[in-house]
C-alpha cells in the first residue's frame, strides 16, 4: 500500500544570526526524520516540548522551509510551492494554541466556514452550514455569533475542530488536539475523530504530550527527543516494551490518578540539553540512566526491535514482551 | 489549621454577551491557606478560568462581579481601588494563564519582559534581575537559557512559552500563586519537573497555590484539598485522597470514571458523560447536571440541590448526597 504521507530524511535548520550577531551559522531543529502513515490510520507523534514536532507538521504543509530530505503526499514528491498548495487542499491543520489560532474579529460562525471561502467552494447557508458543523463537535448553534475571547479554552479547540473537518480533508494533522480539555470532553473530540476516520477513510497525524490518548487512538508511535526521532513502532509494542530510555522515563513519568501513589523523585535528573548546546553522542545521554562511554561520543545507529518497531540507542531494551 | 490566605466567598461573577448574560460563576466559596495547594478541576466551560481570573481581578472587560467577596487575608480586594488592586497583583498574588501568549507582551523580548516582571523587588539592579530570570528559566527546565532570554515569545515552542510563563510568576515569589493549565503543552518528564518545582515553592516559602487542570494525575500528584466545579457552581470540595477515594457527587464520580489513564484496555473509543453543559444564560432551576445525571430524581429537576458536609473539610451540592 502507498503511503499517504511519506517523510524521508527530513532535515530543518534555523538560521541563527537573527538572535546571536550574523555569521551563517544555523539551528539544526530536524534531521533525519523518517516516518510513513498509511492511509486510514493514526501515527502518533510524541516528545519533548521545543523537539519539533509542530515545525514537522509545518515542514510538511509547506510553511517551513525544510533543508534535506524529501516529502510524498500520495505517492507524490512534494517539492514546489504548487505541490504543497494541493497538499493543503486536503489536509487541515488543528492548532495548537487554539484561542490565537482563531482570528479575533470573526464569529465563530465565520471562522468554521471560512475554509469555504478561502478555498471558493459555494455553500448554500453560511449559517447554516456553521450550524451544521458546529453541532458535529456540540457546541449549539448560538455560538456562531460568538468572538473567540468569549469562548472558553475547551470551547476554542472544539470550534477549531469543526473548522479543521469543514473540507472533510484526507489527512488531519491535530496539533494537541484535546489539550486543555476535561477528560470527558477529550472523549467526545476523540470519539468524533475517531467516527470521522471510519466513515470517511481519514489519516491523523497526531501530536501529543499525553501518553494516556496516544495509547488509546495511535496505531502507530514516533517519539522524538531534540529534533531526532528516537523510537517508532506499533502502540501496542512501544507500551509494552518501550525500547528507547526517553520512551521508558515517559511512560514512567506518567503522573498515577491516585494520592496515594505520589512519587518523590520528581526532578530531572542530568543537564537538559538544548538545541544550541546540542550533546555529542546520543542526544539524550545527559538525562539516560543507562548510558555508559560510548553513548557520550557516538550517536547510535537504528536498531530494529520487531516488526515495523525500530529505535535509536546503543544499549536498547530488548525485553519487549511482544505487540 | 492556619487562616486562609485567599478565600472566595459567594461569588457570583457574569459576563455581558450580545442578547443577555452568561452566569459563569454562582455563589461559588473557595478558600486557600498558606502552603497549601487548592486543585479545582472541572468541565471545559465551567468557569474555572473565570474564577481563577477574579481571584487576581483580571476577569475581562465585559465580566460583572453581581455578589460576593475575595478577600486577601481578609480584606476584601473588591473593594480596593484600582491603584491598591494593581500593587497586590504581583506582589500578593501572581497569575499563570492557561494562554502563555496572553502573558507576553508578542513586541518584547522573554529576558525584558521578566526583568520588568520583577517590579516589585525595590533596589534590585538590573544586572542581578537578568540573573534571576535566566536562573529560573534553567530551573523550569529551560535549557539555553540566554537563547530564550533573546527571543520574542512568538519564536519559542508553546512549552517553552508556558515555562517562561510559569517563570515569570514565580520569579514575582507571590504569597498566592494561582496557575490555570501550567503543564498542558509540557511533556510528561518536564510535567514533573514543574510539579517538583511547585512543590519546592510551597516547602520554601510557605506559598499557598491554586492550580486549575484537567490532568487529574496532576492533582493527585500535588494538590491537598480539590474543588470540582460544573456549570459555574463548585459541586464538590474535599481533601485530594477522599475525591479520589471516596467522591459523593455524581459528577466528580463521572469525571474520574472517563479518565483515560484508567482504562486498560486500548479500543480506540473512549467514555464520555453524554450530554453536556446545560446553557449558562439561562441556568437550569433545580440541579445543573440532572439531566446528565444517572441518579437525578424529579427534586432533582425543580429543586436546587442543598450543599451537604459528608466529612470535615468537605462539601456536596447534590440532593442524594446526604452522609
Ligand atoms: N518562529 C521561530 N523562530 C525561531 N525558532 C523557532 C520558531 N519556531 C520554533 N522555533 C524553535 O524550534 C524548536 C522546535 O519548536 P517546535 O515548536 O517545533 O517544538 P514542539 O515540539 O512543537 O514543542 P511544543 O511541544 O512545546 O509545542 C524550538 O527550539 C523553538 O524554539
Ligand atoms: N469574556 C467572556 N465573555 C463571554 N463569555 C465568556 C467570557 N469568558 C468566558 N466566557 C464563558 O463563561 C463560561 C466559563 O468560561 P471559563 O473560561 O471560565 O471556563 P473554564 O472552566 O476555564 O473552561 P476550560 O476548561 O475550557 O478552559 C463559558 O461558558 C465561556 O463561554
Ligand atoms: S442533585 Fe440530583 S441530579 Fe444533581 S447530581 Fe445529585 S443526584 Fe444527580
Ligand atoms: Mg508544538
Ligand atoms: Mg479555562
Amino acid at each position: 500500500m502507498t503511503a499517504l504521507l511519506s517523510v524521508r530524511d527530513l532535515a530543518v535548520d534555523l538560521p541563527l544570526g537573527r538572535w546571536f550577531g550574523g555569521g551563517a551559522r544555523a539551528l539544526n531543529i530536524l534531521a533525519g526524520v523518517t516516518m510513513d502513515l498509511q492511509p486510514g490510520r493514526t501515527l502518533g507523534l510524541v516528545g519533548e516540548s521545543g523537539s519539533g514536532k509542530t515545525t514537522l507538521a509545518r515542514a510538511i504543509l509547506g510553511l517551513q522551509p525544510v533543508s534535506g530530505g524529501t516529502l510524498r503526499f500520495d505517492g507524490a514528491e512534494l517539492r514546489r510551492s504548487a505541490d504543497f498548495r494541493a497538499i493543503r487542499r486536503r489536509t487541515a491543520l488543528m492548532f495548537q494554541d487554539a484561542t490565537a489560532s482563531l482570528s479575533p474579529r470573526m464569529t465563530v460562525g465565520e471562522a468554521v466556514t471560512e475554509p469555504f471561502v478561502i478555498h471558493g467552494i459555494r455553500i448554500a447557508s453560511r449559517r447554516g452550514k456553521a450550524a451544521e458543523l458546529l453541532a458535529e463537535v456540540g457546541l449549539p448553534a448560538e455560538m456562531a455569533a460568538r468572538y473567540p475571547h468569549e469562548l472558553s479554552g475547551g470551547q476554542a479547540r472544539r470550534v477549531g475542530v469543526a473548522r479543521a473537518l469543514a473540507l472533510k480533508p484526507s489527512l488531519v494533522i491535530a496539533d494537541e488536539p484535546t489539550a486543555g480539555l476535561d477528560v470527558s470532553v477529550q472523549a467526545e473530540i476523540l470519539n468524533l475523530m475517531a467516527d470521522l476516520k471510519d466513515r470517511h477513510g481519514l489519516s491523523y497525524l497526531v501530536i501529543t504530550h499525553n501518553l494516556a490518548l496516544v495509547r488509546h487512538v495511535a496505531d502507530r508511535i514516533a517519539v522524538l527527543y531534540l529534533g531526532r526521532l528516537v523510537e517508532t513502532g506499533p502502540t501496542r509494542a512501544i507500551f509494552a516494551g518501550p525500547g528507547h530510555p526517553y520512551t521508558r522515563s515517559l511512560i514512567a513519568a506518567e503522573p498515577k490518578p491516585d494520592p496515594r501513589q505520589r512519587r518523590t523523585d520528581l526532578a530531572i535528573r542530568g543537564e537538559i540539553p538544548g538545541i544550541l548546546r546540542r550533546p555529542p553522542g546520543c542526544e539524550f545521554h545527559t538525562r539516560c540512566p543507562v548510558a555508559r562511554d560510548i553513548c557520550r561520543s557516538a550517536a547510535p545507529a537504528l536498531h530494529d526491535l520487531g516488526p515495523g518497531h525500530s529505535v535509536r540507542c546503543h544499549f536498547p531494551e530488548t525485553t519487549s514482551k511482544g505487540g | 489549621m492556619s487562616e486562609p490566605v485567599l478565600s472566595v466567598e459567594n461569588l457570583s461573577l457574569r459576563y455581558r454577551v450580545a442578547g443577555g448574560a452568561v452566569a459563569a460563576l454562582r455563589n461559588v466559596s473557595l478558600s486557600v491557606r498558606q502552603g497549601e495547594v487548592l486543585g479545582i478541576a472541572g468541565e471545559s466551560g465551567c468557569g474555572k478560568s473565570s474564577l481563577a481570573a477574579a481571584m487576581i481581578d483580571l476577569a475581562g472587560a465585559n465580566a460583572e462581579v453581581t455578589a460576593g467577596a475575595i478577600r486577601l487575608r481578609g480584606q476584601d480586594i473588591l473593594r480596593l481601588d484600582q491603584a491598591a488592586r494593581r500593587r497586590l497583583r504581583g506582589r500578593e498574588i501572581a497569575m499563570v494563564f492557561q494562554d502563555p501568549m496572553t502573558a507576553f507582551n508578542p513586541v518584547l523580548t522573554v529576558g525584558a519582559q521578566l526583568v520588568d516582571f520583577q517590579f516589585n523587588l525595590d533596589g534590585v539592579p538590573g544586572r542581578e534581575k537578568r540573573a534571576r530570570a535566566r536562573d529560573m528559566l534553567a530551573r523550569v527546565g529551560l535549557s539555553d537559557p540566554d537563547l530564550v532570554m533573546g527571543r520574542y515569545p512568538h519564536e519559542l515552542s508553546g512549552g517553552m512559552r508556558q515555562r517562561a510563563a510559569i517563570a515569570a510568576a514565580l520569579l514575582m515569589r507571590p504569597a498566592v500563586l494561582i496557575a490555570d493549565e501550567p503543564t498542558t503543552a509540557l511533556d510528561v518528564t518536564m510535567e514533573a519537573q514543574i510539579i517538583h518545582l511547585l512543590r519546592e515553592l510551597r516547602a520554601q516559602y510557605g506559598c499557598a497555590i491554586v492550580i486549575v487542570t484537567h490532568h487529574l494525575g496532576v492533582i493527585a500528584e500535588l494538590c491537598d484539598r480539590v474543588a470540582v466545579m460544573y456549570a459555574g457552581e463548585v459541586v464538590e470540595e474535599a481533601p485530594v485522597d477522599e475525591l479520589f477515594h471516596d467522591p459523593r457527587h455524581p459528577y466528580t464520580r463521572a469525571l474520574i470514571a472517563c479518565d483515560p489513564a484508567r482504562i486498560g484496555k486500548a479500543t480506540g473509543r473512549l467514555p464520555a458523560i453524554g450530554g453536556r453543559l446545560p446553557d449558562l444564560s439561562d441556568p437550569p432551576p433545580g440541579c445543573a447536571f440532572a439531566a446528565r445525571c444517572g441518579i437525578a430524581t424529579d427534586r432533582c429537576r425543580t429543586v436546587p440541590p442543598p450543599r451537604v458536609a459528608p466529612g470535615a473539610d468537605r462539601g456536596v451540592l447534590c440532593h442524594e448526597a446526604a452522609p
